[in-house]
Formats: structure tokens, C-alpha cells, sequence
């Protein structure tokens, strides 16, 4: 692993003290990466719980939204001069022994927005439930017929960037179920977006953000979103922080 | 009868306008679109021929279905904008919100730096 290439992991948390621990440990373990855990407004000891295990802990002093804890990771990424941002998300589904090879195309150049893949061989055995798997190909469809980006698992929050695009998400990032709007926002952003085969478990604790709302809703939402993040205007001027 | 309770109701309108901007619950940024609708409601009042005239140059037959229409746009209009504004604040909400909690992390931080330097 290069040595002086700054890499910060960025974690949102919502009510996750009962994983977080054992995700910033497993992280840890890997030494190649500085941790920042975005508290969401947690009720809970989350907060505590990552300072516990060794985390810088950003303490949103109140719930904004998983959208504005990530962005609130890359605002800090930028602050602090980090060359590559990953996220990863607190209960524990991403399995960080893949975060080398998710930031190795980015180190390599190849690529500025790698994607943490469910879907990829040799690890595409990943089961969710046929409504999830519906709208994660109705996504991929949407994405490649508006932006040409092929990618086979655009609901990943295991993802890795690039200075330019931490620049990018800090200025700028989606709200609400942000990851396939992301990729659109990257590729207005002229980014180059790859993806690398990861393994995802079922989550430690707790449950999905989304579970409780109705899918259409959301496939409904995302598909407004990703329209008008395709015909959004460029060279907006974000908030310096 | 009519022409004058509808004055009376705009100029209560306008009045309870100022009012608001004098208690300093309303700023003058925001009362200066509502004092033009008063405005013009009171000039529509006092002239409602004209009115009249402008309703059936629109189209309208009954007077009364273009007042209502040129409310509806109105707020419909005014729905926009606040929506707009609500979405203004929200994100300048976040960002100060973003700002602290960093800023608050920072401070934490170089509190735990000066009580180690010293001792």
C-alpha cells in the first residue's frame, strides 16, 4: 500500500452501538486508514461507543438524513487533505478485507468512484428479497440508459473515491437513499466509475433504512431524483468547508 | 355594500400587515409582497369596472370566476416561492449544522492536547 496516500473511512451511524465497535475494529486491523464515524443524531450510545473504539466521532447535533451524514464524512475528507474516501456503512453488511481492492483502481488511476459490487464474480451469490433485486435492476437500467455508466449494483454504500470527487460529494451530495444519485452526480462530474466484486453479510444489528417504507415510494423518489440529477446545472459553487 | 366591506376587509389586511412588520414578527423583506397584494386588491375594489373590463378581455363571463382564478395563481405562486425559501433554509441548516458538529470535534480535540501540554 502506498505510504503517503492519505485514506479516511467514513461511516454514517444511526442508532448502531451495538456494531460499530466491531466494524471500527475490523478497520483498525487493516492499518491503512483513518476512521471518521458521522453520528446521525443517534438516541443511543453510538457515539460513544465509537470514540470507545478508538473513532474520531462527528456528532451531528441533530438526525439530517443519511445524505448529509456522508457528505458532512467527505467535508471533513476535504478539510483535512485525505486522498481517498471510503464509505462504509455501521451495521456491519460490508466486509472491510475488500477495502484494498476497492481503493486499488483508484491508487492505480484508473478509476475516480469505485463501487463495492454485490453482483460481480467470483462473490455474486449475494440473496436479498425479489422486490430489492426488481428495483436494484430497475436502477441499473435507469443509470445506463440516462449516463451510459454501467454498473450492476447501484444501491452499494460500499464505495471508495478520489480527491477530485471527495471535492465533488463535499460541495454536493444526494439526500435521501443517495447512492444511485450519486453515481449520476459522478458521472456529470466527469468521473471515471468502476466497480470490484465484495462480499456483503446480513447486517449485525438493527434493521434497513428503507424497510419501512413502502418500495414504491422509493423507486418512485430515486427515479425523480436521478432525472433531475442528470439535467441538474454544472459548475455549481458549493459552501466552502 | 359589497364593494365597501371588501375595502374594509383589505384595509384591515394592510393594517394588520404593518402591524406585524411593527412587532417585528414580520420583516419588511416578506410583508413587502403582501402589502402589494393589499395594494391591489384596494385599487381592484375602487375600481372594479376595470375589473370587470379585465375579466371579460381574459375571457372570463363572470367577473367573480376571474378574481378567484387570479388567486389561485397567486398562491400557487406564493406556494412555490415559500417552498423554495423552506428549501433555501433547510440547506443552510444542514451546512451550519454540518459546520458545528467538525467545529465541535476540532475543539474537542485540541482541549485534550492543551490539558496533556499541560501536565
Amino acid at each position: 500500500m502506498t505510504v503517503n496516500v492519505k485514506t479516511i473511512v467514513i461511516i454514517p451511524a444511526l442508532n448502531e452501538e451495538d456494531s460499530i465497535t466491531e466494524v471500527i475494529k475490523d478497520i483498525q486491523a487493516l492499518q491503512i486508514a483513518d476512521i471518521i464515524v458521522v453520528d446521525d443524531g443517534s438516541t443511543d450510545n453510538t457515539a460513544l461507543a465509537a470514540k470507545k473504539a478508538g473513532a474520531r466521532v462527528v456528532s451531528l447535533p441533530f438526525n439530517l438524513g443519511i445524505g448529509a451524514a456522508v457528505q458532512t464524512g467527505y467535508k471533513y475528507a476535504r478539510r483535512y487533505g485525505y486522498d481517498i474516501a471510503v464509505q462504509v456503512d455501521a451495521d456491519g453488511q460490508h466486509d472491510v478485507q475488500y477495502l484494498r481492492p476497492l481503493i486499488a483502481p483508484i491508487l492505480a488511476n484508473e478509476r475516480d468512484v469505485v463501487i463495492g459490487s454485490r453482483f460481480l464474480p467470483p462473490f455474486s451469490g449475494y440473496r436479498s428479497s425479489f422486490i430489492r433485486r426488481l428495483g436494484i435492476h430497475f436502477f441499473t437500467r435507469l443509470i445506463s440508459l440516462l449516463t451510459g455508466v454501467q454498473v450492476t449494483d447501484p444501491t452499494s454504500g460500499f464505495r471508495a473515491c478520489n480527491q477530485a470527487m471527495i471535492n465533488v460529494f463535499a460541495d454536493d451530495y444526494p439526500s435521501d437513499f443517495p447512492e444511485p444519485e450519486a453515481i449520476v452526480e459522478a458521472k456529470n462530474a466527469s468521473a471515471r466509475i468502476g466497480e470490484v466484486a465484495v462480499v456483503m453479510h446480513p447486517r449485525l444489528t438493527g434493521h434497513s433504512s428503507i424497510r419501512y417504507l413502502k418500495t414504491g415510494y422509493y423507486m418512485i423518489k430515486v427515479t425523480f431524483a436521478i432525472f433531475l440529477r442528470t439535467i441538474q446545472q454544472k459548475n455549481k459553487k458549493g459552501h466552502p468547508l | 355594500m359589497i364593494k365597501i366591506f371588501t375595502l374594509g376587509i383589505l384595509i384591515i389586511f394592510v393594517f394588520l400587515i404593518i402591524q406585524l412588520c411593527r412587532s417585528g414578527r414580520l420583516t419588511f423583506k416578506y410583508a413587502v409582497g403582501w402589502l402589494c397584494f393589499g395594494a391591489i386588491g384596494i385599487i381592484g375594489a375602487i375600481f372594479d369596472n376595470f375589473v370587470s373590463v379585465l375579466a371579460h378581455r381574459c375571457g372570463f363571463i363572470v367577473t367573480s370566476n376571474f378574481v378567484f382564478f387570479a388567486l389561485m395563481i397567486f398562491f400557487i405562486i406564493l406556494s412555490l416561492f415559500l417552498t423554495t425559501f423552506l428549501c433555501q433554509q433547510n440547506k443552510r441548516n444542514d451546512i451550519m449544522a454540518q459546520k458545528i458538529a467538525i467545529m465541535a470535534l476540532e475543539l474537542d480535540y485540541l482541549k485534550e492536547r492543551s490539558k496533556k501540554d499541560h501536565g
